[in-house]
């Protein structure tokens, strides 16, 4: 070989490690779980002697045996819990599945809408149409409707993993806010490209020279979920939270005259008489609170703002005021309570401002006002 | 292609060996696994088995026996057993005077003694998932009709 010619072959010999090292940063090692199962391990032993000053050499016979299957697995909940809004479509939940078999495997996916309350945060009280599972086939992370279209993982490598969505439609008017759902993923036989294998059996008999079916994977959910231990397959749990969500919300209005400065018992609308409009917001939808409520209310022709008359947070129905509640300050600033108040002298409106209204509860505003 | 070819070559040469019969020395190798059991007093007892459900992870142990069917005594005996691929090599079983390793199948000695040379160029010492050859040699000769045992403990990658 000339020096050119050993320099270009060193080039080469270069050119192609670098290749190869490109290469195993984006392929999965095969054996990251352990050495693959149905590999034959063997065993030979030789020796070396002398008998009677002449050597001689010795082979031992050759033992093997076969790798089982060592079937193992994690699925987990990319976020446990996702803001979904009402009569939304294709909302999905996403899940993260490791193959943590020393070989590759197919994985079969089912969902459950039946949850028991523990295993999440909250509970589980409407259930989405049309569910389905999908395979994340770009590894984007996100759902792609029409691309992402296999409904169980093939041949996932040994420690690969693969991202799993649960998609489904939120119910124009559901009750509640939450949805819950469980993820199973089974373990299936690997093998054939483009079709779901056969759900793995742990094997009864072990039989020399077959690789045998050996479960090892943990009940990955407690007492309360579905998983249990050494079964082949795991379970994960989302929730689709209702975050908007529309509330039943009416406003009840009356006047009643407090005082004329005539009648004590009787108070008439007398020019100078002082009358109370007590505003009452109700929150109809029994289970959702409503928030940043703002009642606003120009005051009649001919009256006149009573100062600091603002009260937010008094018992009413029906518009009438039963208890005052918090006075507020007329400039808007926060006083005592959780409520806000103002008057705009300008544009003569009073606005109240209640921070939050839980679901089937009432709550009154009041002002007062001089007839002139 | 190749490693199905050299595997093939290997088992013609298992079964060659014992119809050699000239060697006084016969020798038989057998995997064990390390079985683990709940015990009547309700401690955790293991037992060695036969290979047969074996995972990644699992313990094995790889014994050798040795016998003398001729009618002289053989001397200066060396067993040596290359650690079968994807099994590390862990300890010598309890029971088998230490072996002597290998990390290259040249140089033996005790483990603590042999060092490894990384990618780098440097060397750093060589731990049990290095050694690539195990290695006995008998001290005394063995009489006619006499054998032994030894093992070495090792798991499956």
């Amino acid at each position: 070989m000339t020096a050119t010619g050993a320099r270009r072959w060193l080039l080469a010999g270069t050119a192609a490690i670098a290749s190869i090292g490109s290469a195993q940063a984006q392929t999965v090692n095969p054996n990251a779980n352990g050495t693959l199962a149905g590999t034959t391990i063997t065993n030979t032993a030789t020796a070396s002697y002398t008998v009677n000053g002449t050597a001689g050499t010795a082979t031992s016979n050759t033992a093997t045996f076969l790798v089982d299957r060592k079937v193992n697995l994690t699925v987990v909940p990319v976020q446990n819990t996702v803001q979904v809004n009402l009569g939304q479509t294709g909302a999905y939940t996403s899940f993260q599945v490791t193959n943590a078999t020393n070989d590759y495997q197919d994985f079969l996916l089912s969902a459950n809408q039946t949850i028991l309350t523990g295993i999440l945060t909250g509970t589980d009280t409407y259930d989405l149409a049309d569910l389905k599972i999908y395979v994340d086939s770009n590894g984007n992370g996100t759902y792609d409707a029409g691309v992402d279209t296999a409904e169980f993982i093939d041949e996932l490598a040994p420690d690969g993993r693969a991202t799993v969505f649960v998609v489904g439609n939120i119910p124009a008017s559901p009750i509640g806010t939450m949805a819950q759902v469980g993820l199973q993923v089974r373990t299936a036989a690997g093998g054939g490209t483009g079709t779901p294998g056969a759900v793995l059996v742990a094997s009864a008999v072990n039989l020399d020279n077959q690789t045998d079916v050996v479960f090892a994977d943990d009940d990955n959910d407690g007492l309360l979920g579905y998983d249990a231990l050494r079964n082949g397959a795991g379970w994960a749990y989302g929730s689709y939270d209702i975050g908007v969500h529309a509330v039943n919300l009416t406003v009840a209005k009356s006047a009643s005259v407090v005082s004329d400065g005539v009648s004590a018992l009787n108070p008439k609308a007398l020019p100078g008489a002082i009358v109370q409009y007590c505003l009452t917001v109700t929150n109809g939808t029994l289970t959702t609170p409503a928030s940043g409520i703002n009642l606003t209310d120009v005051i009649p022709a001919n009256t006149t703002y009573v100062p600091g008359s603002i009260t937010i947070g008094g018992l009413g129905t029906n518009g009438v005021c039963l208890v005052g509640g918090f006075p507020q300050n007329d400039d808007g600033t926060q006083a005592t309570g959780p409520y806000r108040g103002s008057y705009d002298a300008g544009t003569k409106t009073v606005t109240a401002t209640i921070p939050t209204l839980l679901g089937g509860t009432s709550l009154a505003a009041s002002f007062r006002v001089k007839i002139n | 292609m190749t490693l199905r070819l050299l595997g093939a070559a290997v088992a013609v040469a298992a079964i060659a060996a014992p119809a050699l019969a000239a060697g006084p020395l016969t020798m038989t190798t057998r995997m064990m696994v390390e079985k683990r059991s709940a015990a009547a007093d309700g401690t955790t007892r293991t037992t060695l088995v036969p290979a047969v459900r074996v995972a990644p992870g699992d313990r094995i142990t790889v014994v050798l026996a040795y016998r003398n069917t001729g009618p002289a005594p053989i001397g200066n005996v060396v067993l040596a057993n290359p650690v079968p691929r994807n099994v590390a090599y862990r300890a010598v079983a309890p029971g088998t005077p230490a072996p002597d390793v290998s990390v290259d199948g040249k140089t033996y000695g005790s483990l603590a003694d042999l060092r490894v040379r990384t990618p780098d160029g440097a060397t750093r010492a060589a731990g049990a998932d290095d050694v690539t050859h195990v290695r006995w040699r008998l001290s005394s000769p063995i009489a006619a009709g006499q054998g032994g045992e030894l093992a070495f403990q090792a798991v499956l990658k």
